[in-house]
Formats: C-alpha cells, sequence, structure tokens
C-alpha cells in the first residue's frame, strides 16, 4: 500500500501564536489560512449567530487596510479569499500566486493586531448576514435542515443547542462593543494558528511570519465555557414546519464518542458503511432498495474539525405515501442489522480503501488548493498541538477491525442516544388538521 | 462606491518577482476507433480524476423531451452485462473510486476519480459503463419515479425557477430553452427513449476521454489502448436548430413564490460562446462588473448598501448560444434599489473608460485566478476539458494570461457596449407578487407566472 506522507513543519512564536508550514513547489501558488480557537458553539449567550457575524466584521478593515482592502488586495494579486465559522474554528484563507505571500501574511497580521471597524460596517454586515440566513434558510425548501434543526433538540447545553447562524432578534442587538470585546478575548495571537501551504520554503515561511507576527502580544489565555452535555437517558424528539417543500423529512442524530479514541475511528468507518453514497447501507436500503426515500444521506460532519458533543446525522426525505414511522421502522431495520451482525471484513476492505483515498482527495483539494490539508493541520495543532498528526492518523482507520464496528453500533446508535426531528410539509399538515 | 470614499492602505509589501506557471505537457492521441485521448500528468496525490465525455446532450432529444440525456446518465451506471447495480457500487468502493454520470445541454459525461494503483480496474468498469450498459427496467421504473419526485421539488427552490425562466425568455422554440421536464413529461419518459440515446450518443467517434493524474502517460496510454481499443460507433448527426430570436426590449418575468422572504433577482442577455474571439475580453469585462468579490456590483450593492449576501455576474457558454446573466437574492423591499443599481453599474461600464489601476487589478486577477487550476488534478481537468469541448488552440493555457494583460480600457469599454446589452436586459424576479409586483413593474412590461410555469393574469 502506497502511504502517502507530506512534509509538515511547526514552530510556535514568543507570543504563543503556533506557525504551520507545508511546502509544496509543484505549482507558484500559496494558501495562507489563519485559523482562531473560537466558533459558534461558544459564542456569549444571548448573541446567538455573533461568531459568523464577527468573522464579517473581519473583512470590514484594520488599522492599516481600511474597509475593502484586504479583498481588493487579495484579489489584485491573483488571488482569492473566504473565511467561515464552524463549531469550533472560525479560519480565514486565501490562495494567491506565491509572489504575493508577504503581502498576504502583512494583511492577516494587520487585522490580528488592530481590527478596526465602526458602526456602519456593523449595521452593513448585519443587513448582509440577514440575506445570507434568508438565501440560505428562511427562505429555501429544507434550509438549515437538519444542522439547525437538530441541536436544538438533541442537546441541553446552550453551548450544543443554539441557533447557530443567529436569532434577528440577536444579531440586532449586537453592538460594536460586543464586536470589540469578542476580539480582544479570542482573538489573540496564542488562540490562533498561521498556515502557510504549498510555494513557500520553511525558513522563509517561518521568517516572514516571524517579520509581520512576533510583535502582535499576547492576551490572556481565554476561557472557554464547558461543552460538556448531561448524560442522555431517554430518546428525544421533536417537529418543525416545512414552508416550501413537498416532501415530508426527518433527521436522525446519534451522538458520537470523543474524538481521537479507538471507538472514534470505528465510527468514522461505520459511518462510511451506512453513508458512503449509493453503496451506504441507508441509501441503498431506503432509496435503491425498498424506494421509500427519495433521499436519504448524512455522516459525520467536519469528522477532524469538532471538539465538543456532535453526532452522526442521517437526512431523509421520503414518499408522503409513506407515514414517517413507516420510514423510521425502515431506516431502524438498517441500525438493527448492523447491530446484530456487525459488518464483515470484506466490506470493512473495501471501506478502508475508500477511506484511504477520500483522505488523500481531503490533502489536495476543497474550496481552493490545499483547503483540507489546512483545515487538518489547523485542528490537529489547535485541539491536540500535533500537526504531524496529517501524516499519522489514517494508521488509526485501517487498523480498525469488525468487532469494533459492531460494537460501536450497539453502544452509540441506541434509541437512548439519539434524537429525531420531523420536518413537516405545511401544506400536507394543513390538511391533516 | 456610490456613497463612501475608497480608503487607501499604508505600507503593503510589494510583489515579489513572479515565478512562471508551468502547464504540464498534454499527451494528445486518437485511437484507430475515433476516441479522443487527452492526459496530463500531475503528481500532487496518488490519485487520477478522468472524464469521459460524448458530445451530445439533452439540446440534442429536445424534441422528445427535456432532460432525456440526463435520465438515460443516470440510469446508464444501474446495469450492465456483467454487473448489477449493487455490484457496480461496492466495486467502485473497493477501488477507493468515486464515479458520476450526467448530461448537460451539449454534452454527456462519465466522471470518476480513484487511487492510481487501481487505474485500470477503474477504466475497465467505465469502459463497460459506456459500452455494455443494460438498463434494467427495474432500474429505470425507479430513477423515474425519483426523477417525478425532483422535477417537483425542483418548483419550490427560488434559483432554480428563476434560471428555468431566463432560459425560456432568452431561448423562446430553441432546445436551450427548456431546462426540466414536466411531471407529465417525465411520465411518458420510455425506457426505449434511453436505448436510443445510448446507442447514438455513447460511441467512440463521439468521445473525448481526460485523464489528470498520478501517472506516467506513455504507460497510460498503452493501457487506454488496451481498454477501449476495441469498440466502434460512429458520430451522431449534429442537431440542426434555428438560432433562437434575440429578445428586444427589456421585459420583466416575475414568477409568484408566495410566502418568499427575499426576492431572487435574475437577468441576461444573449452573448458568445467559448470560442468566439471576445471571449477573453467578456470574462474581464465581467469580472470588473460582478464576477470577483473586488467587483463593482459586489462592492455596491453588498458592501456599501447591504441588500444582499451573494451578487454576481457570469457567462454561460452554452456550445451554440452563449449568455451573460447577472443574479442577487435581495431583500423584498429594496427589489427596485437593487435593480438600479444594478443597470447603474452596467452602463457605468457602457459609457466612461476604466481607470487604469482597476484595470490592472482586474487582470491580475484573472490571470491568477486561471493559473490556480495547475495546483490540483480537478483543476487542471477542468481547464483541459474546455481545451479540448471547445476545440480551443493547443497554447490557449499558455497564451491566456498576455491576452488578458494585452486588454486596455477601450477594448473593454466596446465590449460592454456589445455584451452588457442593458437596454435589452431580461428581468426575472421570483418573490412574493403582492410584496414586489410594483416595484418589478418600474423596469419594464411585466408578465407573471406561477411556480409550475402557468401564465397569471395580470
Amino acid at each position: 500500500v502506497n502511504r502517502f506522507q507530506l512534509p509538515v513543519e511547526h514552530t510556535k512564536l514568543p507570543n504563543g501564536l503556533q506557525v504551520v508550514v507545508a511546502p509544496d513547489a509543484n505549482a507558484p501558488v500559496v494558501t495562507v489560512g489563519v485559523y482562531y480557537k473560537i466558533g459558534f458553539r461558544l459564542e456569549p449567550q444571548g448573541r446567538s449567530g455573533f461568531a459568523h457575524l464577527f468573522e464579517h466584521m473581519m473583512f470590514q478593515g484594520s488599522a492599516n487596510a481600511p474597509k475593502m482592502q484586504h479583498i481588493k488586495l487579495i484579489n489584485s494579486s491573483g488571488g482569492t479569499l473566504n473565511g467561515s465559522t464552524h463549531y469550533d474554528v472560525t479560519n480565514y484563507y486565501q490562495a494567491v500566486p506565491s509572489n504575493a505571500l508577504e503581502r498576504v501574511l502583512w494583511l492577516e497580521a494587520d487585522r490580528m493586531r488592530a481590527l478596526k471597524v465602526d458602526d456602519e460596517n456593523l449595521r452593513n454586515q448585519r443587513d448582509v448576514v440577514k440575506e445570507e440566513v434568508r438565501v440560505n434558510v428562511l427562505n429555501q425548501p429544507y434550509g438549515g435542515f437538519p444542522w439547525l434543526d437538530l441541536p436544538p433538540v438533541a442537546f441541553r447545553n446552550w453551548a450544543n443547542a443554539h441557533n447557530f447562524y443567529g436569532d434577528f432578534t440577536d444579531l440586532d442587538a449586537a453592538s460594536l462593543a460586543d464586536v470589540q470585546s469578542f476580539f480582544k478575548t479570542y482573538y489573540v495571537p496564542n488562540n490562533a494558528v498561521l498556515l502557510i501551504l504549498g510555494d513557500v520554503k520553511p525558513d522563509e515561511g517561518f521568517t516572514l511570519a516571524k517579520r509581520h507576527f512576533a510583535d502582535i502580544p499576547a492576551g490572556p489565555a481565554p476561557k472557554f465555557a464547558d461543552p460538556a452535555e448531561p448524560e442522555q437517558k431517554e430518546e428525544r424528539r421533536g417537529d418543525v414546519l416545512e414552508k416550501f417543500g413537498t416532501l415530508p423529512a426527518m433527521a436522525i442524530g446519534y451522538t458520537m464518542p470523543k474524538r481521537r479514541t479507538a471507538e472514534w475511528h470505528a465510527m468514522a468507518l461505520l459511518d462510511q458503511a451506512l453513508h458512503g453514497g449509493r453503496a451506504g447501507r441507508i441509501h441503498r436500503d431506503l432509496v435503491l432498495e425498498k424506494q421509500i426515500a427519495v433521499e436519504a444521506d448524512g455522516g459525520i460532519d467536519d469528522l477532524f474539525g469538532y471538539n465538543g458533543p456532535t453526532q452522526m446525522v442521517t437526512r431523509i426525505l421520503h414518499k408522503p405515501e409513506y407515514s414517517s414511522e413507516a420510514t423510521l421502522a425502515a431506516f431502524d431495520e438498517v441500525i438493527r442489522e448492523v447491530q446484530q451482525k456487525g459488518i464483515g471484513s470484506h466490506e470493512l476492505d473495501q471501506l478502508k480503501v475508500k477511506w484511504r483515498s477520500d483522505y488523500y482527495a481531503t490533502l489536495e483539494g476543497g474550496a481552493m488548493p490545499k483547503y483540507g490539508l489546512m483545515h487538518l493541520l489547523a485542528c490537529f495543532t489547535l485541539f491536540d498541538g500535533e500537526p504531524q498528526l496529517v501524516n499519522s492518523i489514517l494508521e488509526g482507520f485501517l487498523a480498525v477491525v469488525p468487532q469494533e464496528i459492531q460494537s460501536g453500533a450497539q453502544k452509540y446508535l441506541r434509541n437512548e442516544n439519539r434524537a429525531i426531528v420531523f420536518r413537516k410539509p405545511e401544506a400536507a399538515a394543513k390538511e391533516a388538521a | 462606491m456610490a456613497s463612501r470614499a475608497a480608503e487607501v492602505a499604508v505600507g503593503v509589501p510589494a510583489l515579489t518577482p513572479e515565478r512562471s506557471v508551468t502547464w504540464p505537457k498534454r499527451t494528445k492521441s486518437r485511437l484507430a476507433n475515433g476516441l479522443e485521448i487527452v492526459l496530463a500528468e500531475s503528481h500532487s496525490i496518488p490519485k487520477f480524476h478522468g472524464e469521459l465525455f460524448f458530445r451530445s446532450g439533452n439540446a440534442g432529444v429536445a424534441h422528445r423531451a427535456p432532460a432525456l440525456a440526463d435520465l438515460t446518465a443516470t440510469v446508464l451506471r444501474t446495469g450492465t452485462a456483467k454487473r448489477t447495480s449493487r455490484q457496480i457500487e461496492e466495486d467502485l468502493r473497493s477501488l477507493g473510486a468515486d464515479l458520476g454520470t450526467s448530461a448537460g445541454a451539449d454534452t454527456s459525461a462519465i466522471s470518476f476519480a480513484g487511487l492510481s494503483e487501481f487505474a485500470e480496474p477503474l477504466l475497465g468498469l467505465v469502459n463497460e459503463l459506456a459500452r455494455e450498459a443494460s438498463f434494467p427496467e427495474s432500474e429505470f421504473e425507479r430513477e423515474r419515479r425519483q426523477k417525478l419526485e425532483e422535477v417537483k421539488l425542483q418548483r419550490t427552490q427560488p434559483g432554480f425557477l428563476a434560471g428555468e425562466r431566463l432560459r425560456k425568455v432568452l431561448f423562446g422554440a430553441h432546445p436551450y430553452a427548456d431546462v426540466a421536464p414536466t411531471p407529465e413529461q417525465v411520465a411518458a419518459y420510455r425506457r426505449d427513449d434511453l436505448l436510443t440515446i445510448y446507442r447514438d450518443f455513447y460511441t467512440p467517434e463521439n468521445g473525448l476521454l481526460l485523464l489528470v493524474g498520478d501517472f506516467d502517460s506513455a504507460a497510460m496510454l498503452a493501457k487506454i489502448e488496451n481498454v477501449f481499443g476495441a469498440w466502434s460507433g460512429k458520430k451522431p448527426a449534429p442537431p440542426q436548430t434555428a438560432a433562437p430570436a434575440n429578445p428586444r426590449g427589456r421585459r420583466v418575468y416575475l414568477v409568484h413564490l408566495p410566502g418568499s422572504v427575499q426576492t431572487q433577482i435574475l437577468a441576461g442577455s444573449h452573448a458568445i460562446t467559448r470560442k468566439h474571439p471576445d471571449w477573453v475580453k467578456l470574462g474581464l469585462t465581467n469580472s470588473l462588473y460582478g464576477g470577483a468579490f473586488n467587483s463593482r456590483l459586489v462592492m455596491n450593492i453588498r458592501e456599501d448598501k447591504g441588500y444582499t449576501y451573494s451578487p454576481r455576474s457570469g457567462v454561460s457558454p452554452l456550445r451554440q448560444h452563449g449568455y451573460f446573466s447577472v443574479s442577487a437574492a435581495v431583500r423584498n423591499d429594496v427589489v427596485a434599489a437593487s435593480l438600479t443599481e444594478i443597470f447603474y453599474e452596467m452602463d457605468r461600464l457602457r459609457s466612461l473608460p476604466v481607470p487604469e489601476a482597476e484595470l490592472a487589478d482586474a487582470q491580475n486577477y484573472l490571470s491568477g485566478v486561471f493559473s490556480m487550476g495547475v495546483a490540483t488534478q480537478d483543476g487542471l481537468l477542468s481547464q483541459l476539458s474546455t481545451v479540448a469541448l471547445n476545440e480551443l488552440p493547443d497554447d490557449y493555457l499558455e497564451t491566456y494570461r498576455t491576452k488578458v494583460r494585452a486588454l486596455t480600457p477601450d477594448d473593454l469599454l466596446q465590449t460592454a457596449r456589445k455584451y452588457l446589452d442593458s437596454p435589452n436586459l431580461q428581468i426575472v424576479a421570483v418573490g412574493d407578487r403582492a410584496q414586489i409586483e410594483s416595484q418589478a413593474a418600474l423596469f419594464g412590461d411585466l408578465e407573471v407566472f406561477d411556480a409550475q410555469g402557468n401564465k397569471l393574469p395580470a
């Protein structure tokens, strides 16, 4: 078996900023990311959606690069950029021709050192974010299903259960003082990692990182609320009305083991057995064979990128002639089979080949060149302090044996460990009433 | 930006000397049976990406029903003379492979990616799908019923409804007008239609096989010859279709979606194909207008006014006729205000030369982003397929940046006047009629449709 290894070097500046360089001279392109260890899970209570709104504010101007200059300077250097807010991290990234490397580092350092925004910027981005929520959630069939629907049913700790995109009343209440306080608390170099990937030599990367970031003062280590959940003892269910769509839908989420445990490796492969495309057991059974569902897919979202309670979620849109209970019964049969019979070693071998192939693809691409590699390196650095895991983590998955999968299914795919949301089309609900 | 003067950044490091982009050597070949081959090595990961195109798609069978080539592609993967649907999916998994089958207006394609160590068996499976698909009756029935649910679901999506209406408005009686079938048309699909399409379209003379990845080109070419050499089949006659009329004068088409809390705007006009000599000019003009984050439209209606999250413009290069379009999902109370700015930015590019500095920024953007295609296997595959499917010159990738950088403000002025056709722009707005009709009607004669495509009384 061809084991693919990537050169990765890592250092920490005196202010606590971690720097990771992964050189690859194949193309004259460099990808630069800055990850901060704060996501929407631990945003302030009463300020739902704030971590994401704040991400938008990071593009609104810094001390030496006023509003729009960051975007203008990246685009006019031949590059693209974006940011995204996750459960436990927020990232800012750009891919540029490698002759713009120092410029990008200067820009990222400038906004880490001194964000400079005003009330007008905040009003503007609050409006933009509301249109983002409308286009992705409020004005779309099955918008936010199930990523916004399931957490409030599944979890009891506010951190895991609130509206991550934000209630509009909370977005309206957000002030410039909140922006400044969030920035001071979480956007300190000692809560971040800088990643430089692609056409760069490690020495050059470290030298430039020091030149631009070393004088940014460290802040007090951020205090994080505890995201732990109380033990779940019963199946949880909830309903959400579907305003536009015509098909009844449901999502079933099982809470997963802690990351980087042996059970986590096994559940990740079981996830592939259940949700791996058209060969996955759930799609095969519900869509292809029994033909109850029109769509049946899902999985553990962002397996490497969460650092607190998370679920493996199945999302089903089914034909109206089948009841929710009949659909759920068919789903339960798939789960029962894997609990009772496990999966064979032949199937497990197939899953491992596919896993390895998918992992390589993650390292190469994504939203821009090397996005996936950047994401893994960032999470392994911030959560584990070990960016080199990118070269070894595959082994844990390839070592899983069938018995671990069956035990995992019995332990984690229990009704008392799950939550179900039924998304019911409004038209059908009216008829029934 | 209209209302706020832009400030400049202070102390920005200069760019260092540019490193040249080296596009990998392409190995081009044609098998005796007519199958065209393009290979390029890219050793970033131990995988490869491929695409087997056929130069016929939905437009080629539009006289029978819309999207028939698409259903043909869907059912294609559900059985061959040697393997059942389930075997195909499990075999793919055991090769670490992904495979997709689809058809657009002008092409049908089998796309795939897998581990280099299993290249030969994956090519073998692709070959089997291209030549020995069996279209099992039960699989056809299931996919047809699935399609029925899909077409109903699509009619609840604002983005789909806007795109569907614009294509009808721009292309009239031409096959490009119909992007989706009605439920009645799906109910009338026959397995025989699929077999006919499969026999006519999926032939080596009509085919193009592209592979990019971690392999040795000479050895790969030998494998391809071995796998695909014995295949035979002629190219189908190209469909004869009259050119669509180019709609004159601004008109507005409102698609009424009750309860919408936002309005999807999509406006467009006829433009050009990829082969047209103005293509690069229009690409640059578009990137200044609304094709980049840093473009005028995004700066205006997002960053200055906050009307929308996702404004953008683009050129859709269908094989026979391209079209230009601009879209934004906006707050219901700013539909008129957004359209005003959409036209303002278009007319500004049509009236005033672009300042040199802004032009240089846009040239850098477009040439930089173009070159990023070299960094990933699928990025490179996509660039190579553009060149091959449009029969662009062999040095297209190598000379693109030079062409972009040679353009002048006057070139852009002429291009905007030709193709950012604001006097004849056709406007689609998908939203709640009661909230937006009076705003939309300010921009031209207005017709209203429901989500099923029926015209509603004025």
